[in-house]
């Protein structure tokens, strides 16, 4: 009878013992696994829209990110199509890129000047049928598709709103936005109070103009500023508006065709785009790929400032939820790991002292201390195995009912309910690694009862009644 | 308050004759268990020297009085302490299994001993199912496994009825006499000396007596404390 079988058998010997620890173990994995599976979901959810709207990647003039939305015009990237063709000839990047688009942002004013209303927004210039191909990406399985992209197809003053601005702008009636409230007083519209230009505007808008109002058309101004500092003005057809999660960018967003904004922004001027967004068919190829365009862009644009930038630096937020997600996984796991502890450190104490004369006639039958330590390290062990791997298997388990009840919730930053999804099942790293750190808790928790037991004076242990 | 040193033996000096059948005598109190306890090698002296089988066992580290043990001396308690979860099967072979011996060899030598206790048909058994007799009987087997040169049996028939005691003791006396083993034997119970080569009178921590068998072969008696020899039986 090896170590391992004696210890199998005392831990039989007080079963219901046992039991108690290894449930304690098997609900603490289990936990540790579910909420693991949570947080795996929520990390995939939030990582599928950014990379819908944003790609993986996004070549920029290096201060873009930081001053650029403040100047389009300069930190432009004048000669994106040819960097674009670059992209879509490279070997190496070829097998790696799903789609590879130039957008414009920009800051601007819209104004439903018909109803006296403007406001600053974020103006977006896409390339529609990229976008709608890029919004296609769900290498996580997502269980959401993401809304059709109203811009493809569409004309070129189209454009798309958040339900903030259509709410701000008085649009949702002409666009059919659903829960979205009227000001209890209705603003006054200046008239003759305005200045004469946003009067003129005022007076085309198709808002005022009875034949537009009847075709239900909404109708918005947007102002920019040019690459020469002066005003331009574009008229748009707005289509829909979309919800984009967060207040601040729901109240300011204007998605339009691309070629509208580079007329918008850079007038007759060659046109540009402030970033060429990258998605890639999976995310671990985020290191390979960025590897390779600073290498191509080196090369192939030397005299051109540009950086690449991943959808994690682009986005602070997803960063920030996920080391808040994983701190909270951190304590409880602590908290966890403690519980265990002390259960599995209480039974084995108990085991010792129930079992101090056996431990004395071993010692005295020829067995060294550190069998002594061997015997109730593995019993330690085998509590951790078992407990572990229950735990791990219940998960599983209940992870895979849970996914089955078409439960939803609403993740942060996003405007759509997602199906609740407890991603256990594939997590194989995390279910390996939860159950190992547990086992290894179990195995230190029964130790120092074992070097306890091992330093057990003999006689004293063949005395013990 | 100072804890007071109570020594519990006193001035022994004293030989035990190899391969006989030494019964240790004495009232509970006179040290018996304590001096059994420094020849068992599970203790150890505070002054002083204890030779076994020609090692001077103060001079060992643990690990090597743990083999030492194994390798040299056999037990039998007063509570049979067999392993709970282990068969009888299972008891006596375990300390050949500590000493890595190979399992053919391990079960040749289970089942011969089994078969000299009388317990062949109780070799899967647990301790709990067997009877106090059972359960001694087993316990001087795993004693015997390893071919021993030493078994130190404390009071062995002490929580035993007298006449599943004598059987015990009768058993033990044919064991030594079929394997020419050493076994010390204690008691204080002067009814189960019997059947003793040598018998060594404990009172208060001293020898007051040992009372040999002068037949036996390389007799050497040793020992300041070994005064009146007289024919004890």
């Amino acid at each position: 009878m090896k170590t391992l079988s004696l210890a199998l058998r005392n831990l039989l010997r007080n079963r219901r013992r046992s039991l108690a620890t290894l449930l304690a173990l098997a609900i603490g994995a289990m936990a540790l696994l579910l909420f693991g599976g949570y947080i795996t979901n929520i990390r995939y959810s939030m990582q599928t829209a950014y990379v819908r709207s944003g790609g993986h990647l996004q070549i920029q003039h290096p201060d873009f990110f930081l001053y650029g939305s403040g100047n389009p015009t300069a930190y432009r990237i004048a000669d994106y199509g040819r960097l674009l063709d670059i992209i879509a000839k490279d070997p190496v990047m070829m097998p790696m890129v799903t789609v590879a688009t130039p957008t414009l942002q920009f800051l601007g004013i819209a104004g439903n000047y018909g109803q006296g209303v403007s406001r600053t927004v974020i103006g977006m210039g896409y390339v529609a049928a990229d976008i709608k191909r890029m919004r296609q990406w769900n290498e996580f399985q997502i269980g959401l598709e993401s809304p059709a992209f109203r811009l493809d197809g569409a004309a070129e003053d189209a454009a798309v709103v958040g339900t903030g601005v259509a709410r701000v702008l008085m649009l949702c009636e002409p666009l059919g936005v659903p829960n979205c409230p009227r000001p209890v007083a209705e603003p006054k519209v200046a008239g003759a109070a305005l200045p004469p230009d946003i009067a003129a505007l005022a007076a085309d808008s198709p808002q005022d103009n009875p034949a537009a109002k009847q075709s239900g058309v909404a109708r918005l101004e947007l102002l920019a500023s040019n690459g020469r500092s002066s005003p331009n003005v574009a008229a748009l057809s707005i289509l829909a508006a979309e919800s984009q999660g967060f207040k601040e960018l729901d109240e300011a967003l204007v998605i339009l065709q691309l070629s509208q904004a580079q007329k918008l922004v850079y007038g007759r001027a060659v046109p540009s785009a402030t970033s060429i967004m990258v998605q890639l068919a999976h995310s671990a190829q985020i290191p390979a790929a960025t590897h390779r365009l600073k290498e191509l862009f080196l090369k192939a644009a030397p005299s051109q400032a540009l950086t690449v930038l991943d959808f994690e630096s682009l986005n602070p937020f997803y960063v920030q939820s996920i080391k808040l997600f994983d701190t909270i996984f951190t304590f409880i796991f602590v908290l966890i790991a403690g519980i265990v502890l002390f259960t599995v450190s209480n039974t084995m104490n108990a085991a010792v002292v129930e079992r101090t004369v056996e431990i004395g006639t071993l010692r005295a039958v020829g067995l060294r201390r550190a069998g002594i330590r061997r015997l109730f390290v593995t019993e330690g062990f085998l509590l951790g195995c078992v407990g572990a791997v229950c735990g791990a298997i219940s998960a599983l388990a209940i992870a895979a009912v849970i996914n089955r009840l078409g439960l939803t919730w609403l993740p942060p930053g996003s405007s759509e309910p997602l199906p609740l999804i407890l991603r256990v099942w594939g997590e194989w790293s995390m279910c390996v690694g939860t159950t190992l750190g547990l086992i290894g808790i179990a195995v230190v928790s029964a130790w120092f009862p074992a070097y306890r037991a091992a330093q057990l004076n003999i006689v004293e242990s063949l005395r013990h009644v | 308050m100072d804890a007071v040193k109570v020594p519990v033996l006193r001035g022994i000096d004293l030989l035990i004759r190899p391969g006989l059948f030494t019964v240790m005598l004495g009232p509970s109190g006179s040290g018996k268990t304590t001096l059994l306890n420094l020849i068992a090698c599970i203790d150890q002296p505070d002054a002083g020297d204890v030779t076994v089988a020609g090692t001077q066992i103060n001079r060992l580290t643990d690990d090597e009085l743990a083999d030492f043990r194994a390798d040299n001396i056999g037990f039998v308690f007063q509570n049979f302490n067999l392993i709970s979860v282990l068969t009888a099967y299972e008891n006596i072979e375990y300390p050949l299994v500590l000493a890595g011996y190979a399992p053919a060899e391990r079960q040749r030598r289970v089942t011969k001993l089994l078969a000299a206790v009388g317990l062949s048909d109780r070799a899967n058994n647990l301790p709990g199912q067997l009877s106090g007799g059972q359960r001694q009987r087993v316990a001087i087997a795993r004693a015997l496994v390893r071919k021993p040169k030493l078994v130190i049996a404390d009071e062995p028939t002490a929580n035993l009825d007298s006449r599943t005691g004598a059987a015990i003791l009768s058993l033990m006396r044919t064991m030594q006499s079929r394997y020419k083993i050493s076994f010390i034997f204690s008691s204080h119970d002067r009814s189960l000396i019997q059947g003793a080569d040598d018998l060594i009178v404990l009172r208060d921590g001293v020898v007051q007596s040992i009372q040999r068998k002068s037949t036996v072969d390389g007799d050497e008696l040793a020992g300041a404390a070994a005064t009146e020899p007289q024919d004890w039986r």
